[in-house]
């Protein structure tokens, strides 16, 4: 085809042809003459975009686009945690569960129960009155699986019964019972330690417990020197020693209203004079200022010989923590060792051997394996002293003589104590423990023997918080 | 239309670079000479002369072209630079070729000629043919070798393979030789093993690296247990070892020294030999026995090497245990199940579902009729 457009005028408008005459038909939108899409108009309803384009006399320049990065608008995450709702989360502990089964052979503990060597591998519940003295001074842990059964109970294994067994012989003979609990992770140490509380509160005894030694040491509370002391300069942790007074007054509050004071004590905020009720004492810490001059005054009035006062349980988890520097620095920075802070120092010394109860007692502390700082004057001294309790002279290990990381306070505090292992549990307690695990409905298996070695051997060997992981906290059933 | 290769070509035409190389240089213009040519070096001034010709044309001629010897005699005389004896020889050269005969002038002419005729090809600039792709008929003139044909095997030898496996062959056969014949005779060397007795307590080692020099072959190395010197005290001994210090090695209970000092291993082991006879003397010494010096082992690493528990080891006496053990807890199971105090958590649950779902009092449900 000859065509009118030469190739070289491709690029012209084929409508040349209305300059020639020729009649062109007028389309307002124009198609193309074969062609099947839709013809497409500018959308009527829409503005023109910006009126002054139109008018051509104002010429325009078009402005460089620039990259706009949106912003986000506040998002609605919600409302955020008040303060102090996380860690209280965090430290939420839950002591029933009403999904679980009621398990109709356990009894409430009494009095007796942990000291009864016959009850070795049954399991007893704490009761209500005793549930609410433990979670006062804070003997319940939020990693412990209470919140797994429909009451809280718990396993009296050997080890428990020999605890007790050691602090009604101290009772008796109106002496101190200084125990260091060892033994491995999970073993069941901090529970060892409920158990003993237990049994001082179902006895009468007053109980003194530091929850976890770490908020002692690790700078979290306020302190300030203690005037006139020197040599070294003692540091009290008012606000602190508020908090465990309060916790020692809600869980001894029955016994305190019977004790009367034996001596005035007028430096208090409040004048306390003599024969007046201890909780009145107590009382009279209501802010963190006078608090450390009450907790002294209390301990004095609780060590008075010849008052007849009940024996007094101390204890403290988490040993190893006290038993380094501390986050504490002294007024020329220096840092401050744990001894000096005057309630460690109370406890250290209880732990040494240099307090002595009116009516005997116990001092037990708990040392920690996971989280706990490693100690070598702790750990050599806890290793001696089981080398002396097993009569091993041979095997008894020595300071290493060109280590430099000894402490010798520690070492002090550590030379008479003594060590109990809180070791593997046995396949008659593993049986006890499992059956009630079952018959609460968390174990879908029938407790025969097999079954019973099988979660033995998984959990170490009986290490007690290792078979609950194998049997309660696994999906694997 | 013209093809691509086409107009790559016409490109490429267009910038390449067309050689030309003069066949020869002016200098061979000269028709007889047995002088070798010359160029003029850039580092040399003009009339700069090699001693070692006797005689040289004056240069400036270039492009000049001459009919007869006659002739270029004569432009040369021209040349003021030419010195006395050069000028003497030019003209002496001069008369002999006037005194010619003409006939001989007109045949030494005829020869040049001759020459010149044959050498034109060669005179000719190589100029690149007019349609020639990269040029590359060009004869590559530098080349020292004709590679052609250099690897061609011609059928007169084995492989290199072949070749290998002779020498192996070859090899092997040396060393069947030196054993069958050689090595018997080393047997006339061989000397008895003897344990060292009580009074050799120290065990030298020296390196070798046959014959090689090594800065390392100088080095001797001894080793010793203090606990062999019977000559020591208990005292005595536990006092070589802590000055021993990092050369005591705990675990083994032996002191290890070693020594490069000197350029020969005989030298090195006469120096250990008096290092450990002063320090025996040092032992000795009762002035100090440093018996409150506790023994330093800092240096060293124990190694603890895990190794499975005897106890642990089945024995038919541990086997009969497992199995008595066992019995007695089927045992225990049977009783247990007997007395219906075995306890089965699939079943509890069951039982407290159904237990709390009696608990709960009955609702009426609305179910829709159709």
């Amino acid at each position: 085809m000859s065509a009118t457009n030469c190739l070289r005028c491709l690029g012209r408008p084929a409508v040349a042809g209305a300059s020639r005459g020729v009649i062109v038909p007028v389309f307002a939108p124009r198609t193309a003459p074969f062609s099947t899409t839709a013809v497409q108009n500018a959308m009527p309803g829409k503005p023109q975009k910006s009126m002054e384009h139109q008018d051509r006399s104002v010429r325009v320049y078009r402005a460089g686009k620039k990259m706009k990065i949106k912003k986000k608008g506040n998002l609605d995450r919600g409302k955020p945690p008040a303060p102090g709702e996380r860690k209280a989360f965090r430290k939420k502990i839950v002591l029933s569960n009403d999904n679980a089964l009621p398990v109709p052979w356990v009894t409430e503990m009494v009095a007796g129960s942990l000291s009864d060597r016959k009850q070795v591998g049954t399991i007893v519940s704490l009761p209500p009155v005793l549930q609410d003295q433990l979670r006062a001074t804070e003997a319940f842990q939020p990693t412990q699986t209470w919140g797994l059964f429909r009451k809280p109970s718990t396993l009296i294994r050997q080890e428990s019964v020999d605890l007790i067994g050691k602090m009604e012989k101290a009772v008796e003979n109106k002496e101190t019972a200084r125990i260091v609990l060892t033994g491995e992770k999970i073993s069941g140490k901090s529970t060892m330690l409920l158990q003993a509380q237990s049994h001082a509160y179902l006895n009468n005894w007053i109980v003194i417990h530091f929850p976890d030694a770490q908020e002692l040491i690790n700078g979290s509370t306020e302190y300030a020197p203690i005037p006139n002391t020197e040599n070294p300069t003692l540091y009290m942790q008012q606000n602190y020693c508020l908090k465990l007074l309060q916790s020692i007054k809600k869980a001894n509050e029955k016994i305190f209203a019977k004790l009367l004071s034996v001596s005035s004590h007028s430096e208090l905020p409040q004048n306390i004079t003599v024969n007046q009720p201890l909780l009145s004492l107590i009382n009279a810490a209501k802010e963190a200022e006078g608090a450390w001059p009450v907790f002294q005054a209390l301990w004095s009035e609780l060590n008075a010989q010849g008052a007849n006062r009940p024996p007094i349980l101390l204890s403290m988890d988490n040993l190893p923590h006290i038993m380094k520097i501390s986050e504490y620095r002294s007024a020329s920075f220096d840092k401050i060792h744990a001894h000096d802070l005057a309630l460690v120092k109370l406890f250290t010394d209880a732990l040494g051997g240099n307090a002595r109860f009116p009516s005997g007692g116990a001092v037990i502390a708990a040392t920690n394996r996971n989280n706990g700082p490693r100690i070598p004057s702790m750990e050599l001294a806890l290793k001696q002293r089981l080398a002396v309790q097993n009569g091993d002279s041979e095997g008894m290990p020595v300071k290493d003589p060109y280590f430099k990381g000894y402490d010798e306070r520690v070492e002090k505090v550590l030379k008479t104590v003594e060590v109990m292992e809180v070791n593997r549990i046995g396949k008659k307690e593993a049986r006890g423990l499992m059956e009630y695990w079952a018959a609460s409905g968390l174990l879908r298996t029938t407790v025969d023997e097999q079954a019973v070695s099988e979660k033995w051997t998984l959990g170490g060997g009986g290490v007690l918080g290792e078979m609950e992981r194998a049997a309660l906290l696994t999906m694997k059933i | 239309m013209a093809s691509a290769a086409n107009s790559l070509r016409l490109c490429l035409r267009a910038s390449r670079k067309i050689s030309v190389r003069p066949a020869a240089s002016p200098l061979l213009r000269r028709a007889l000479t047995t002088t070798a040519a010359q160029c003029a070096r850039p580092g040399r001034k003009k009339g700069w002369k090699d001693p070692s010709d006797n005689f040289e044309f004056p240069e400036p001629y270039e492009g000049k072209a001459f009919n007869d010897l006659g002739e270029q005699l004569r432009y040369s005389l021209e040349n003021d630079e030419l010195n006395e004896a050069d000028r003497a020889a030019v003209q002496q050269a001069l008369a002999s070729w006037e005194n010619k005969p003409n006939e001989e002038k007109l045949e030494e002419q005829q020869i040049i000629k001759e020459i010149d005729k044959e050498f034109a090809p060669l005179r000719a600039p190589v100029r690149a043919r007019h349609n020639s792709f990269w040029n590359a008929e060009e004869q590559d003139t530098d080349l020292i070798t004709d590679e052609v044909g250099e690897d061609d095997f011609e059928e007169n030898d084995m492989m290199a393979m072949g070749h290998a496996k002779l020498e192996e062959h070859r090899e092997y056969r040396e060393y069947a030789r030196i054993a069958v014949w050689e090595m018997p005779l080393l047997s006339k060397f061989t000397k008895k093993f003897e344990p060292p007795k009580e009074n050799e307590v120290l065990r030298f080692r020296y390196t070798t690296y046959m014959g090689e020099f090594h800065p390392a072959d100088r080095k001797v190395v001894v080793e010793f247990a203090p606990r062999d010197l019977s000559e020591l005290t208990e005292v005595q001994q536990s006092k070589l070892c802590k000055l021993a210090g990092a050369r005591y090695n705990p675990e083994k209970q032996t002191i290890k020294m070693s020594c490069e000092k000197f350029e020969l291993p005989a030298q090195n082991k006469r120096w250990l030999g008096d290092t450990i006879a002063r320090l025996i003397t040092a032992a000795k010494d009762p002035t100090d026995t440093f018996e409150d010096i506790p023994l330093d082992t800092r240096h060293h690493k124990f190694k603890s090497i895990p190794k499975y528990p005897k106890e642990w080891y089945m024995s038919e006496q541990r086997k009969k245990e497992l199995l008595a053990q066992r019995e007695e807890s089927l045992k225990l199971d049977m009783k247990k199940r007997r007395t219906r105090e075995l306890i089965d958590g699939v079943k509890l649950i069951e039982q407290g579902v159904l237990s709390s779902v009696k608990e709960k009092e009955p609702v009426a449900v609305r179910v829709k009729a159709r």
